[in-house]
């Protein structure tokens, strides 16, 4: 037996497992897109387009928007844990950040969903505190709320991953912008949040990329229309057992996820020019 | 002690928790001075630095800059600069961007900022260079970059934290002089941190030698170097050889007796404190003179004699650096010719040269210590070094 072969053999399982629990999956849902009665076509896609529009449109909107906030929130975590000259509001923050990062999607959504509800705690807090009367009361039952679930689960993932860079990052760099005078707000924009631009960038995508995949937020949050593509999903194989459109959706999901790792992609190659 | 103090610190202390770095310094520095604080690592000499500058809050003392007590400043407000070891440039701006932040911070126009840019990039060298990244520069243009940076925003105290460690060896020695003649130029107030001693010596006006929270001595460099205050500030600046002698003061001079390799003989005192007792005596290798057992002619008046016995000999360049055993201790001693191991040699000292300190046991004699032993184990180390 020639060496070559057997090292073949070794790496073989490990190939096998990709091709049969990953490739062969993936393939056959991106043909099951094109699959038309009688053949193939763009069929399904045409179905996706004219029915779930808005709900593409919704759910882009709704992550991107998320996706924004847990960069702004996580800037501000790693901030305050990276420059903050308090040390006891430093190690609260540091013991209690990251607790929303264990809880699963659907516990989130359970909690949110009583949370946020019309006669939800949340209003109950507000008109006993006397801020809105009991008329004004509205669920956040909508795309608020998946916002609100989508950003406070993220949020400690990414304040991880940055903040943690942070840290890495040359204190002198820090000692000399004050020691020119810049402020800390300064210094976090100008000197702080360019060196850990990449770490940011990598955890923002990867948080897209998990909101685009969640179903059970928008399930338990906001099931009517719009919703998100999930759900939509969802529903076709489960109410209709549509695989085509459903498999159609699913593409397109995986385009708009694409697009943003190519976002990544082209930063990076262009930094290491 | 300069009597026109520009910064004056009093009484500075401070530290970590509960250990102690720094302990009651006083310290006055005139304008225009270039100062050095010299010390091993952990002496706290960048600490002191750093209180200076306004990154350590002392626990007790004063730090005043032309009669203003900026003790409680934060850093931005004492008129200071900081070039950081690392040099700490920020690596996403290129180099014009790190000199002109801080007059960006200062709000001064961008066709003044960029006309102090330039100014900053001819003044050290790096013209051309106000595009590139840091990354993309040698180790000393980063230097300059640092430099240029601090000095752009005009202040009146330069501090230096150990600005030329991260240095090729050959780069550190002409940067060292560009610093200095940038700093006379400018007449800007510099302190400057180094655990490098020649580099303290050519740089500074004056020097600080700093052990364990405290100033053990300071002065210009040839007084430091020639009239060391302490037996630490004797090994710290290269009197590395020690001996223990025996003697006794006595009408202006301080009479040495014979012990089992060395003459008896009589030196000036000259001021110094020398009780009668141990005493530790440290000379540089380069400073006693290496003479053939043969060689019949008594020494000099004042001149101290061992005989010893060549161990080892060697050649790190210029003169030849022999090992030599006098009684118990090893001492290195540098001649112009090499002498062969095993060979009977004398070992003069002459009294200049010859720095003596009271052994710490001098005052409450042990009774463990003989007159003729000495610490061997220590002073082989300290030969060593």
């Amino acid at each position: 037996m020639s060496k070559r072969f057997l090292g073949l053999l070794l790496v073989l399982p490990a190939l096998a497992v990709i091709v049969l629990l990953f490739i062969v999956p993936l393939a056959a849902s991106v043909v099951g897109a094109f699959e038309v009665e009688g053949g193939h076509g763009f069929g399904n896609f045409v179905k996706s387009v004219e029915l779930y529009r808005g709900d593409t449109i919704f759910t882009v909107l709704i992550v991107s928007l998320s996706t924004l906030l847990i960069g702004l929130f996580s800037i501000a975590i790693g901030g305050y844990l990276t420059l903050g000259e308090n040390p006891r509001a430093v190690a609260i923050l540091r013991w209690l950040y990251r607790w929303p990062m264990f809880i699963p999607f659907i516990v989130v959504g359970q909690i949110l969903r009583t949370f946020l509800a019309k006669n939800g705690l949340m209003n109950n807090l507000l008109i006993s505190a006397g801020v809105i009367t009991p008329m004004q009361a509205t669920a956040f039952l909508d795309w608020r709320g998946i916002v609100i679930a989508f950003v406070w689960k993220q949020v400690p993932f990414v304040a991880l991953l940055v903040a943690g860079a942070m840290a890495s990052i040359d204190r002198g760099t820090i000692e000399a912008a004050r020691n020119l005078g810049a402020s800390r707000l300064r210094i976090l924009i100008e000197i702080v949040v360019p060196q850990v631009a990449t770490t940011l960038l990598v955890g923002l995508i990867l948080s897209f990329v998990t909101m685009m995949s969640v179903l059970s937020v928008p399930l338990m949050i906001n099931a009517q229309s719009p919703t998100m593509l999930t759900a939509d999903i969802a529903f076709r194989i489960n109410a209709y057992g549509d695989y085509g459109v459903a498999n159609a959706l699913g593409l397109i999901s995986l385009v708009i996820t694409s697009g943003v790792a190519w976002i990544y992609l082209r930063h990076t190659m262009k930094e290491r020019a | 002690m300069t009597t026109e103090s520009f910064l004056e610190l009093g009484g500075v202390s401070a530290g970590y928790g509960a250990s102690r770095v720094l302990d009651g310094i006083d310290l006055g520095i005139a304008k225009g001075e270039f100062v050095a604080l010299l010390g091993a690592s952990g002496c706290g000499k960048t600490t002191l630095l750093r209180a200076i500058a306004g990154f350590v809050s002392p626990n007790a003392g004063s730090i005043r800059v032309a009669g203003r007590d900026v003790t409680r400043l934060p850093p931005d407000k004492r008129g200071m600069a900081l070039v950081f070891q690392s040099y700490a440039l920020w690596p996403h701006m290129t180099v014009a961007q790190n000199i002109g932040y801080g007059l960006k911070l200062k709000r001064q126009p961008r066709a003044e900022i960029a006309r102090r840019v330039g100014e900053m990039e001819k003044l050290l060298g790096l013209d051309g260079l106000g595009d590139r990244k840091p990354a993309q520069l040698s180790g000393g243009q980063r230097q300059r970059v640092a430099l240029g940076r601090a000095l752009a925003i005009d202040p009146e105290i330069l501090l230096l934290d150990e600005p030329l460690s991260n240095l090729d060896a050959r780069i550190r020695l002409t940067v060292r002089h560009e610093i200095r003649a940038l700093q006379k130029r400018l007449g800007i107030t510099a302190v400057h941190v180094t655990h490098d001693r020649e580099e303290a010596m050519v740089m500074a006006d004056r020097i600080v030698i700093l052990d364990a929270g405290r100033i053990a001595q300071q002065g210009t460099p040839e007084a430091v170097y020639n009239r060391p205050a302490s037996a630490f500030v004797a090994a710290f600046m290269g009197a590395e050889n020690r001996v223990e002698l025996w003697g006794q003061p006595s009408s202006g001079r301080f009479e040495i007796e014979s012990g089992p390799a060395n003459a008896a003989c009589a030196v000036p005192l000259e001021g110094r404190p020398l009780a009668r007792g141990f005493v530790e005596a440290r000379f540089r290798a380069e400073a006693a003179q290496l003479l053939a057992v043969t060689a019949g002619d008594a020494p000099p008046a004042g001149t101290l004699e061992f005989s010893g016995r060549i161990e080892s000999v060697s050649y790190p360049g210029g003169l030849w650096r022999h090992a030599v055993r006098v009684g118990d201790d090893v001492v290195l001693v540098d001649a112009g010719m090499a002498f062969a191991a095993g060979e009977a040699v004398k070992v003069r000292i002459p009294s200049q040269v010859l720095f003596l300190f009271n052994a710490p046991a001098a005052s409450s004699p042990a009774p463990t210590r003989s007159r003729q032993g000495g610490d061997k184990s220590r002073s082989l180390e300290a030969s060593e070094a």
